[in-house]
């Protein structure tokens, strides 16, 4: 009789147990048949070193970047003769990047290193979503760079000669709230070139990553390995692939990176095919990004 | 003795007899959030709100994805996602609770009910007691509340430099049609 009690007492609870969990469960359903949602923020800024971002400025929204790079720290030109560079600016770039919609952006921009315009279409093909979505972000990009003022040769004469056009797929994965990883495959087209031999469509490769101490602050990384027998082989000047290391801070409306880095130039135009300063003989420098985000337009929700 | 344990084996392995449930569910409900501060007020909405209520035992849970709230201006969506809600590690804020008194719904009526329960926001869940209202028409349930949730109570942390921006105290409120289980 006692075991009777206890199996009915023991089916009662199962039975109570029962709908509690078919709540929970029916919960559970209903929440994993939500749409997938867009991971937020791979990275804070379109921009990291070198190397732009997955991370799209929004639909109404400009983004104002200034970045600069001082000169050498060591080396020749460095030293405390030049304040280890900051009395130098290898290049200052001054850029606008606008959110057509959240997956097309448009940027103008102009850089003191050749006096480089540059135009450039950038498209978000695939975000990175929770759940069962895409587990990758995607952005294509093209720019095409102009040279308008005469250099000290002949060779801009032919119009043609001004133009360089930079493709690239940028990939990247948030794996967690802290880090982000990015690799991004680019092709740079050259009309001119540094010297016989040397490839006109240079392919690279960039590596970039965020690893974030705080929510506001993170150090970054950024590296281009640059596919190129010219600048491997080359016995009159030596090339260095670029390699950039800094920290990010953000404080609202602004993104602010300093960081170290041996490219001398900031649109990848100019710093893939000319990179000849290495961090080994002091040839790196001190730079900074500051990105300030403008909301032109709030539509409403 | 054999054949009532038996028989109480068969009895639980069938479905329990009330299998067709009062239970009522929603996926597109309305949650908005509102921050009233010197410098701005902010608002946000979210359009896919999800819950579920049985009216049988007064059970009421409520769930909403942190990311699918939508701001005007796309940096704060940012922010309230990266800096304030951590909606990577939290994504989704809960309410599960019971209602004070019983609903029915055979036929149709207003009731002013309190849900009491656990809240649970950025991982950190309060015992609240929340005013609503609860319509029964055509057999649907019309579920309205506005409640206030203090960014401290679930450690939200706003930093003193946008003090003027982002209130201490966020008003939810929640709109939402439920329908019977098909």
């Amino acid at each position: 009789m006692i075991k009777l009690y206890i199996f009915l007492m023991a089916f009662l609870l199962s039975v109570v147990q029962s709908t509690a969990q078919d709540m929970d469960s029916l919960m559970r359903n209903i929440s994993s048949d939500q749409e997938p949602e867009a991971v937020t923020a791979s990275f804070k800024s379109s921009r990291l070193i070198l190397s732009q971002t997955t991370t799209m400025v929004k639909k109404f929204d400009l983004d104002f970047k200034v970045i600069h790079r001082f000169g050498d720290i060591g080396g020749t030109e460095g030293g405390s003769r030049t304040l280890y560079g900051f009395d130098n600016s290898s290049d200052i770039y001054i850029g606008f990047e606008y959110g057509i919609s959240d997956r097309l952006n448009i940027s103008f921009s102009r850089s003191k290193y050749e006096q480089l315009l540059d135009l450039q279409l950038k498209y978000a093909l695939l975000q990175q979503k929770d759940k069962n979505g895409s587990p990758i972000s995607l952005s294509a990009l093209i720019k095409t760079g102009f040279t308008p003022y005469k250099v000290n040769t002949t060779i801009f004469n032919n119009y043609g000669n001004r133009f360089s056009h930079f493709a690239q797929a940028i990939i990247s994965r948030k794996f967690s709230p802290n880090l982000s990883l990015q690799v991004s495959p680019g092709f740079l087209f050259r009309s001119v070139v540094l010297g016989n031999g040397d490839e006109r469509t240079l392919f690279s490769t960039g590596f970039a990553g965020r690893y974030k101490f705080t929510k506001r602050f993170g150090i970054v990384a950024d590296y281009y390995l640059i596919n190129s027998d010219y600048r491997k082989d080359n016995p009159n000047i030596s090339f260095y692939n670029p390699l950039g290391l800094g920290i990010e801070i953000e404080t609202g409306g602004h993104v602010f990176t300093m960081n170290f880095a041996n490219a001398k130039a900031i649109a990848e135009n100019n710093f893939l095919p000319n990179s000849t300063s290495s961090w080994g003989k002091g040839q790196y420098r001190f730079g900074f990004t500051i990105s300030r985000m403008f909301t032109l337009y709030k539509p409403k929700t | 003795m054999y054949a009532a344990i038996l028989i109480g084996l068969i009895l639980s392995i069938m479905p329990p007899q009330g299998s067709i449930k009062p239970v009522f569910l929603t996926k597109n409900a309305e949650f908005t959030l509102f921050s009233e501060a010197p410098i701005e007020n902010i608002e946000a909405v979210s359009k896919s709100g999800y819950g579920i209520i049985n009216t049988k035992n007064g059970e009421v849970q409520f769930g909403v994805s942190i990311r699918s709230f939508r701001f005007r201006k796309s940096l704060m969506q940012e922010h309230f996602n990266e800096n304030y809600m951590e909606s990577d590690k939290f994504p989704v804020a809960k309410f599960k609770g019971k209602l004070n008194i019983p609903i029915d719904i055979s036929k149709d009526g207003e009731y002013t009910v309190i849900v009491t329960g656990d809240l649970e926001i950025h991982g950190i869940t309060q015992k609240r007691s929340v005013p609503g209202t609860i319509k029964v028409s055509n057999g649907r349930l019309e579920v309205n509340t506005v409640f206030d949730v203090k960014c401290r109570d679930h450690q939200i942390k706003i930093p003193a430099l946008v003090f003027k921006n982002v209130a201490e105290i966020i008003k939810i409120t929640f709109k939402g049609t439920f329908s019977t289980v098909t």
